[in-house]
């Protein structure tokens, strides 16, 4: 995406405007906001998968049908696959929370006593008693007061989800029509130039998420071999499911590190400096990510001042509260990027008068 | 399911088939065709492109007629006009090299444009589509240069 320059300051204030109201628009329509998102995602992984079946051959549209169907069968399987796991382990998984709740709670009653050997303030605040009671209070009140809201969140997105498999279809199949239609509305004057943006547009989009999954890939390589080098279990799913979690900006990549020390912690409860070694592994990724795996693979992602970043995630989280902590930084990129190509098609003379002039030309034959 | 239809595909078939640059092309391939093409109309007098504009793909004349303008001398002599099935614009096709001439609309003219990046794509998926458009497109373009290399002034060039 950094083929465009960087914004003036009016196109920057009309972004951050335009983003704040439609973060605003959106949590009226979460519901319809979040199917379509993931749908966009998945279409721009899948359109390579279509084009590459196009080139040997296939028309477009008996193209698109087939990637949709094999997709449809891969989530079927891997929902009945879910099910069938969720209902033979769920008395395993039940014990297992427990037990990693319960050492969390160990590492951190810890951690909080070697604090309090070392600075004397944190002793007479009484900090490991306060922290154990806290977390005492959490872990007893887990079930009854998350685990039923997650579990009716997960049943009240159930019907908005199934709409994801749709919309894809509609994308993979009319995408080519659908910008046909948009361009139609483009004035003769701005017709050439709005091609050439839409084109770029559609072009960084598709490598931001390509380049994203190719992110996810590499961190769930180097978590899974350093988590494996530890002798942590599961590695492999522990490292892809942080990978996962780093996806929503900078809250992901902090719950996906709470996760694998807090399996350490409690794999090897004498063994403090596992949970540590942990925590450096994901500090360790953290810095990978950013200063080699990211200019690798997305590395024509917008990149913010770090201070605009928290200036959208602090008017993201005023204006549609976790929402809009999830939703500020990624809609924000895109709303530059248009608001960008917009500012250089409305701002070039030549295109507006040529405009002006057609519309005289379009009022006198009328 | 079409939701963005635009005429019956006979229709569209028809008229393409009447299109030079498509003639060689099946009813297949010109559906594959049509999914690029981007009608556009401009009024008499209207500019459809300019001199030294940056040129990101050709437009085919349907129906109406353009003429050209153009600062350079050779091509002010050797154009005047274009009608049905003429090719405008075609070197943008090739380079991203600024437009050598003008073109205006001299009555109501239909046109359908081709995008260099999609018509790039196009060749990448359907080498088939991609040689038969591109062989009539070269035909077109040799014969403007041998005409305008020998300084005749039958066939119009930009």
């Amino acid at each position: 995406m950094k083929e465009f320059p960087q914004p003036g300051a009016i196109t920057l204030l009309v972004n951050i405007a335009v983003t704040c109201l439609l973060l605003f628009l959106f949590q009226k329509i979460i519901w319809l906001v979040v199917p379509v998102l993931l749908a966009l995602v998945v279409y721009y992984c899948l359109r390579p998968i279509v084009d590459a079946l196009v080139v040997r051959g296939l028309a477009h549209n008996t193209a698109a049908k087939s990637v949709w169907l094999l997709l449809q069968l891969a989530t079927a399987a891997m929902a009945l696959a879910v099910v069938l796991l969720v209902a033979a382990k769920a008395t395993t998984w039940q014990s297992s929370f427990d037990r990693y709740l319960a050492g969390g709670e160990n590492l951190l009653r810890h951690t909080a006593e070697s604090l309090e050997k070392v600075v004397s303030a944190f002793k007479k605040m009484g900090l490991a008693s306060q922290l154990d009671q806290r977390a005492q209070q959490f872990t007893d009140q887990f079930a009854q007061k998350h685990l039923v809201p997650i579990a009716l969140l997960l049943l009240k997105w159930l019907p908005s989800l199934l709409l994801v498999p749709y919309i894809v279809y509609f994308m993979l199949s009319d995408s080519t029509q659908m910008k046909k239609y948009v361009i139609k509305s483009v004035p003769n004057a701005f017709f050439e130039r709005a091609l050439l943006l839409f084109s770029r547009l559609d072009a960084s989009l598709q490598n931001y998420f390509l380049g994203l999954l190719m992110l996810t890939l590499l961190d769930t390589v180097s978590l899974a071999l350093g988590l494996a080098v530890l002798g942590i279990r599961s590695a492999l799913w522990l490292g892809l499911a942080a990978a996962v979690l780093a996806w929503i900006p900078y809250l992901g990549s902090a719950a996906g590190c709470v996760l694998v020390v807090l399996i350490a912690a409690t794999d090897f409860p004498d063994k403090a400096w596992m949970a540590y070694a942990c925590l450096s592994l994901c500090l360790i990724v953290r810095l990978l990510d950013d200063f080699v795996y990211m200019p690798q693979t997305v590395g024509r992602k917008l990149h913010f001042h770090p201070l605009l970043s928290v200036l959208m995630f602090l008017l993201g989280a005023t204006v549609a509260g976790a929402t809009g902590l999830i939703l500020a930084l990624p809609l924000f990129g895109v709303i530059s990027v248009i608001g960008e190509a917009v500012s250089q098609i409305v701002t070039d003379h030549k295109l507006i008068a040529r405009y002006k002039a057609a519309r005289q030309l379009a009022a006198l034959r009328i | 399911m079409k939701l963005f239809g635009n005429g019956t595909a006979s229709q569209r078939i028809e008229m393409l088939k009447n299109i030079p640059v498509f003639r060689e092309l099946s009813r297949k391939e010109i559906l594959e065709v049509d999914l690029l093409l981007h009608e556009r109309t401009y009024e008499k007098d209207e500019l459809i492109f300019e001199e030294g504009d940056a040129g990101h793909g050709i437009f085919i004349i349907v129906s109406g007629k353009v003429r050209a303008k153009s600062s350079h001398k050779l091509i002010e002599v050797a154009v005047p006009e274009f009608g049905p099935g003429d090719l405008l614009g075609e070197l943008a096709l090739f380079d991203e090299a600024p437009r050598a001439a003008t073109a205006v609309a001299m009555e109501r003219t239909l046109t359908v444009a081709l995008f260099q990046a999609e018509f790039s794509s196009l060749i990448a998926k359907n080498k088939n589509i991609g040689v038969k458009v591109l062989l009539e497109i070269s035909k077109t373009m040799s014969r403007r240069t041998r005409r305008l290399l020998l300084q005749e002034k039958s066939l119009p060039c930009v």
